[in-house]
């Protein structure tokens, strides 16, 4: 019983330290392009791309940059 | 952007802006999101065709091709009617593929005749009566290129204010 618990502890604690550093955030975009078609000049038009958080760890979005 | 962090299965929405002033033709635009997934940091890409002439599009003609709701009295303006027009020779169905639902609602013409013209509305939200905004919405034609028409909304409020007194330094009269 001794060998055992010596034997499956230390794999224990490594599956879960292994566990909580591979936890990772992810970002997940369904729709990645968006067609506006024909739209007037000197107007401004907007759509909104939806961002799903998929990972196992919160996701912080840090910043956006115009393309 | 509503949330700049999200827990494991939360979602956002990131809502992206054109503004076609400077563009004429063909607009392709990747912004970049950078998150605490590391690099590379994801992509999102719109595409825009600008036209400088908007009156005469083809296959169908929009009037008037932008809306504007904008209210400087106390009479709410709620609601806009605009034409499409089916200039093609081949009946048109129209699906609404984009718009911003908190501010408005959009009624377009299932089909459109060729030749014909069909009514369609854009009616606000209680919530859009409320406020400005510069938005749009986006729909799609039953033509071989799948062809889309983007039909910018505005809408500027002013409350009515106090009448304005006389100018500091004006004679107030009566000595």
């Amino acid at each position: 019983m001794r060998r055992l618990i010596s034997t499956l502890l230390p794999m224990l604690i490594v599956v879960f330290f292994a566990g909580s550093l591979m936890a990772a955030p992810r970002l997940s975009i369904p729709e990645e392009t968006f067609n506006f078609g024909f739209v007037p000049q000197h107007s401004k038009i907007a759509h909104e791309f939806w961002l799903h958080s998929v990972g196992d760890d919160t996701l912080r979005i840090l910043r956006v940059k115009p393309g | 952007m509503e949330k700049e962090q999200l827990a494991v299965g939360d979602s956002t929405r990131l809502e992206i802006i054109l503004d076609t002033k400077r563009f004429r033709s063909r607009v392709e635009k990747r912004p970049r999101i950078s998150t605490n997934e590391g690099p590379p940091d994801k992509t999102v890409r719109i595409i825009a065709t600008v036209m400088p002439r908007p009156d005469s599009t083809y296959p169908v003609i929009i009037t008037p091709y932008k809306l504007d709701l904008s209210q400087f009295g106390e009479k709410v303006r709620d609601r806009v009617e605009f034409d499409i027009t089916n200039v093609s020779d081949e009946p048109l169905s129209v699906e609404l593929m984009s718009l911003k639902d908190e501010y408005f609602s959009v009624d377009l013409p299932d089909e459109i005749a060729p030749g014909e013209t069909a009514s369609a509305e854009l009616i606000l939200t209680d919530y859009g009566t409320k406020i400005s905004f510069e938005k749009s919405f986006t729909f799609q034609l039953s033509d071989n290129a799948g062809s889309r028409f983007t039909v910018p909304v505005k809408r500027t409020m002013r409350t009515p204010g106090v009448q304005a007194g006389p100018a500091k330094g004006y004679g107030q009269g009566g000595n």
